[in-house]
């Protein structure tokens, strides 16, 4: 294993590297290592991407991880590097992220075949439950994804396997091509974390006394800090509430600053947990359009979770949904009503009482002298056969054809069996 | 990877939150107060009885040793190795995980930053205190020698609980730590009854232990007796605690990470 990475890693000249760890079993291994030296001409990573473009020599700097299969490395990724003037800033900088505005290429987060086996109980009785089992998705940088499912789906776990918190029992995953669990703390300064039950802020001070506290341990500088805080100020419109204590805020005011705590170091992922729980519906709506707007303006990766439909249909353009630790639906939120449910909704208007001739596959939900509501089976009869029935046999005064609610897709989705 | 700014601005992020809750401070104060007044009076009045003297200890330096002892104690968080521990069981621990600075390291500034100024409150009126009762302090280089140890008190206190309270990461609940942990700095620590006053073989087993460095140090240097040792002793004990919390703390973290919250 070694001379195979020994190999590997000399053809890169002028390098000194270190191998720091090995995990894994039987042939199936992941090494992590260390590399530092004066690297001339094109460096590129595992996937071929240049790293640092248009520079002649490189005085580099990183960790890299290479996943090695029966003596073969079959994936490796380069996650750190650092030029002259940005190594003297220090090791952070090595992982630095784009400039706010510049848009953010490649993969977010790549997870195969994971699985996290507990095991609970005592030795005799000893009950292994798979929380996550054989999942794989990708997600990519700039998306806005919908992470969902019911509860004790594996979500959480999953996302604490993806900001590092925990272990996979096997399977490979990387974030930002960080390999989470091999390397939380340099992962933790280019994801935000947002738990909606869990406050990033301190209650007895201003959210810009937090903040402080928040850019020293995300190795900003006074003026970085406070040039971001500025920023984002603007960004979410909370300027005003940053100085006043955060008890005396209201839910949805403490949330705009929480998401700014949550973006302070400009992070490229956000992982955010039931970030509406406990909001009002304007508060809610208000949160929504941020996200969207921190998506599109700064091209930040969103990964959501919620339980609120809402939070899915006005923030996310794809969902992945979760069953029993595996993926069972990963598709675009547009798509998910139109190909998952057979079912259409008709809601006619009418000019005067009139009863609904009997039509295979159609039945009435609400009926009034003036409306009626139908569902249709488009397995049975077509759309177009109806709409021609109701227009021909009713005083239509005005129609229309509805998908149904994403909570009852949801309900199908989550009633599927594994694929 | 972040430099060490953390430390400066946890310690100082929570120095701040002491600061705005004044009410809490003037409280501990109050109760500072009135728990120093009643075992100054007892332990005046146990002199008194034996001839001017107990283990060494007069009137005022006994009353000073009094005021330091209570002064490092009312200065800790209260239930801290019970907080804590709720904290690491309940899995509220892993949101601080996700942060790239040692959540140990940024926990123990926060906690000597809430200490601090309470510490200097409480100093600073038993100092007063005293001083009206009894009188000045016995051996002014003495007592500033306590200064110093008064932070060092405080700092072994802390680390040693928060290696207490890492029991949790296998336990999940710790308060029963924080009941037997809280005895022994009471009787062993020297904050109840000076070290010298307790029988020969208890004595002997307080001197080896870290609980004499949490409270009788201090309070042994403010009461007149100028032994700097105290203070080597004291440095020697925090920093076997803090890398006794910090292998704790690694070992529970890895833990966490693979058997989960």
């Amino acid at each position: 294993m070694r001379s195979r990475l020994e190999t590997w890693i000399t053809a890169v000249p002028n390098l000194k590297w270190n191998l720091d760890e090995l995990f894994g079993e039987g042939d199936r291994l992941c090494a992590q290592f260390t590399f530092t030296g004066t690297h001339r001409g094109p460096l590129r990573d595992g996937r071929g991407n240049e790293l640092a473009p248009g520079r002649k020599a490189l005085r580099i700097r990183g960790v890299g991880v290479y996943v090695v299969d029966a003596g073969k490395i079959i994936d490796s990724s380069i996650y750190s590097t650092s030029a002259p003037s940005e190594a003297r800033r220090g090791r952070r900088n090595s992982c630095a992220s784009p400039t706010p505005g510049q848009p953010r290429y490649g993969m977010a987060i790549e997870v195969r075949h994971l699985t996290k086996v507990f095991e609970t109980g005592r030795r005799r009785s000893l009950r292994r439950v798979e929380a996550v089992d054989d999942l794989s998705l990708t997600v990519e940088a700039g998306e806005r994804v919908a992470y969902i499912g019911p509860n004790g789906a594996g979500k959480s776990t999953s996302i604490k396997i993806l900001t590092g918190i925990l272990h996979p029992t096997r399977g490979e995953a990387t974030v930002l091509g960080v390999v989470p669990w091999l390397d939380r703390r340099r992962l933790a300064a280019r994801i935000g974390t947002l738990f909606g039950q869990r406050s990033l802020l301190w209650f007895e001070l201003t959210p810009r006394q937090s903040y402080r506290m928040l850019a020293a341990i995300y190795g900003l500088d006074r003026a970085q800090e406070q040039a971001r805080v500025g920023d984002l100020a603007e960004l979410l419109e909370a300027g005003d509430l940053f100085d006043l204590p955060v008890r005396n805020l209201s839910l949805g005011q403490r949330m705009r600053c929480e998401l700014a705590a949550c973006m302070l170091h400009e992070p490229e992922v956000l992982f955010l947990d039931e970030p509406t729980i406990g909001l009002d519906l304007l508060a809610k709506q208000r949160f929504r359009e941020l996200l969207v707007r921190l998506n599109t303006e700064r091209r930040t990766t969103i990964f959501l979770t919620s339980h609120d439909v809402a939070d899915i249909e006005h923030v996310a353009e794809r969902a992945i949904v979760i069953n029993h630790g595996a993926v069972i639906y990963d598709d675009d939120v547009t798509a998910m009503r139109r190909t998952l449910l057979s079912t259409k909704l008709v809601e006619v208007g009418l000019s005067e009482p009139a009863e609904l001739p009997t039509i295979a596959g159609v039945s009435l939900l609400e009926h009034s002298a003036t409306a009626m509501k139908l569902s249709v089976d488009t397995t049975t009869t077509s759309i177009r056969c109806v709409l021609d029935t109701v227009l021909d046999g009713l005083p239509v005064v005005d129609i229309s054809v509805l998908d149904p609610p994403l909570e009852q897709v949801i309900a199908a989705i989550y009633a599927r069996p594994r694929r | 990877m972040t430099g060490n700014r953390w430390a400066g601005e946890a310690a100082r992020t929570a120095a701040l939150r002491v600061l705005a809750e004044r009410g809490g401070l003037a409280v501990t104060l109050v109760f500072y107060v009135l728990v120093t007044v009643v075992l100054a009076s007892l332990w005046r009045a146990a002199v008194g009885a034996n001839g001017g003297s107990v283990a060494g200890y007069s009137v005022v330096a006994i009353t000073w040793y009094v005021a330091m002892t209570e002064a490092t104690t009312v200065s800790i968080r209260q239930r801290l190795i019970s907080d804590v521990g709720r904290d690491i069981g309940s899995g509220a621990i892993a949101v601080e995980l996700l942060r790239p600075a040692p959540v140990l390291g940024v926990r123990l500034a926060g906690e000597l930053g809430h200490v601090l100024p309470r510490l200097a409150a409480c100093v600073v009126t038993g100092g007063v205190l005293s001083t009206m009762v009894s009188g000045p302090p016995p051996e002014p280089a003495a007592l500033a020698l306590a200064l110093p140890s008064l932070v060092l008190a405080v700092a072994c206190n802390l680390a040693a609980q928060y290696a207490f309270a890492g029991a949790a990461f296998w336990l999940r609940d710790a308060g029963s730590a924080w009941f037997l942990y809280q005895k022994l700095v009471f009787i062993l620590g020297g904050m109840l009854i000076p070290l010298e006053a307790l029988p020969d073989w208890m004595h002997r087993v307080a001197s080896v232990l870290p609980f004499r460095a949490m409270s009788y140090s201090p309070a042994r240097l403010a009461s007149g007796h100028f032994e700097p040792v105290l203070l080597v002793e004291q440095a020697g004990w925090l920093v076997l605690l803090l890398a006794g919390a910090a292998a704790i703390f690694r070992a529970g973290e890895r833990r966490l990470q693979v058997v989960g919250g």
